[in-house]
């Protein structure tokens, strides 16, 4: 369970968080949507602990691992970059089986720094999803795949979740992501909680003019 | 190409006082290199990691101290240790040791300065990944470390360039005497103004190879880390 409360997080003044009440239940995938700049990087980065909250609290327990917006290639082949999550130990043949599952594996030998955008995306994912956790936290792990790598990575937080019973917190501009993957979605507005509930209601909420942009272009 | 071929004799020639001067040169250098490198890199990631009261302060120090011309530190440091000055109990002017000092006040804010603005860019996501695996203190330092090896030692070939190249201040607090402070450029200085062009030449030759060296070195490392 993940409880945040009055928490406030400013710079030079202007606000850019303020939620008074968030819970998050064990095992439930939260999507956090909200226009560029309305404070899901800052909301997530204060959860992960990476960044501290002006005043408020957040309470999680247990691991927390966090992806960047940004993903970031570390040195070496891409075997090599899974291995600094298992200590450089694969006895169960894990770096394989999960590289397999992307879509990676063709690719295993290859130099990290040479991947294209949404496959380093997918292998950020993988360097994550190698490690049992209690709570995962994802900021926009979709935002350079395309239909295909997103629907991998959907896949692979779904039975990452099955398997760990993690809870999940994911900053999303994707509708296809919150429908398909989320149990509840929130909506934030210059840092603070717009809307709250089952994603299908909330992205087809007719009173909201923001839901409305969010899955105009969207067709199943 | 005379001077060319009078500096590959001078140096063959294993001339006593050429390699006590290349001596001096390197070892003045190497010390200048590793005691404002031992300051300046720890500081540098302070300084691009943390905020705290008083940092902008320290920035504009620094990049103050960027500029501060070679011979005003020369002057600095010898009013310091002149017998006279605060530090002249050491007895250190006209010695290695106080070139050194006088080379760390020009090298360190340059150490500082491009670490700090190395970490604020490029070590920060290195950091957010390895925490956000959830990765130790220390294996994040080590992962730090090892994405920037190729920038650090480009930063400490940087700075042994400098150090190697400067004459104004340690011409000031080393004041280039024969077998004990002379280096590579006091010496060519000297050699200039006696008219001794020739020889003066093919010690900026011997420099200049060095100097190669070095970068080459420093292009073999950045070389080595875009590759992956
Ligand atoms: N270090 C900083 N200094 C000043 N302002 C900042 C800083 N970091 C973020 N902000 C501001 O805080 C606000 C929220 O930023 P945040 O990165 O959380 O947005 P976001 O919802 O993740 O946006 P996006 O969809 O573009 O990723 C923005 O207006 C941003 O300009
Ligand atoms: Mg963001």
């Amino acid at each position: 369970m993940v409880k945040i409360e009055n928490l406030v997080k400013e710079y030079s003044g202007r606000r850019v968080i303020d939620i008074k009440n968030l819970n998050v239940n064990d095992g439930e995938i939260l999507a956090v949507a909200g226009a560029n700049g309305s404070g899901k990087t800052t909301l997530l980065r204060i959860t992960s602990g990476l960044m501290k909250a002006d005043s408020g609290f957040v309470e999680a327990q247990g691991k927390i691992l966090f992806m960047p917006q940004q993903s970031y290639a570390f040195r070496g082949s891409l075997k090599d970059n899974l291995l600094i999550g298992l200590n450089g130990k694969d006895k169960k043949g894990e770096v394989e089986e999960i590289l397999e599952s992307m879509e990676l594996k063709h690719l295993s030998d290859k130099k990290a720094v040479s991947l294209s955008g949404g496959e380093l995306q997918r292998l950020a994912l993988c360097r994550l999803l190698i490690r049992p956790c209690s709570l995962l936290l994802l900021d926009e792990p979709t935002s350079s795949c395309d239909a295909r790598g997103t629907e991998l990575v959907v896949d692979a937080v779904k039975k990452y979740v099955e398997k760990h019973g993690c809870t999940v917190i994911m900053a999303t501009h994707s509708p296809i992501v919150a429908a398909k993957c989320a149990d509840r979605m929130i909506i934030l507005n210059d840092g603070g909680i717009e809307a709250d509930g089952e994603p299908g209601e909330v992205m087809n909420d007719p009173s909201s003019e923001w839901a409305k942009s969010f899955i105009k272009d969207w067709r199943t | 190409m005379d001077s060319f071929k009078q500096a590959f004799d001078l140096l063959f020639s294993f001339d006593r006082e050429l390699l006590r001067i290349i001596g001096v040169t390197l070892r003045m250098s190497f010390f200048s290199t590793a005691v404002s490198c031992i300051i300046g890199l720890p500081l540098g990631t302070l300084l691009g990691t943390h905020s705290f009261r008083g940092k902008a302060f320290v920035k504009k120090l620094i990049n103050t101290l960027m500029g501060l011309p070679p011979v005003v530190a020369g002057l600095i440091v010898y009013f310091l240790f002149t017998h006279y000055g605060p530090l002249g109990k050491l007895n250190m002017l006209f010695t290695v040791r106080v070139m050194v000092v006088a080379q760390c006040l020009l090298i360190t804010p340059v150490v500082t300065a491009l670490t700090s603005s190395f970490v604020e860019e490029r070590a920060r996501p290195v950091i957010d990944t390895a925490k956000g695996m959830g990765l130790s203190g220390r294996k994040t330092l080590f992962l730090t470390l090892s994405e920037s090896r190729g920038m650090l030692s480009s930063v400490v070939l940087n700075a042994f360039g400098r150090s190697i190249a400067e004459v104004g201040a340690v011409s000031i607090v080393g004041g280039n005497i024969q077998w004990k402070t002379r280096v590579m450029t006091t010496a060519i200085m000297l050699e200039t103004n006696k008219g001794n062009f020739s020889f003066a030449l093919a010690l900026g030759i011997i420099l200049l190879i060095i100097a190669f060296a070095v970068n080459a070195a420093a292009s073999f490392t950045v070389k080595e880390k875009s590759d992956g």
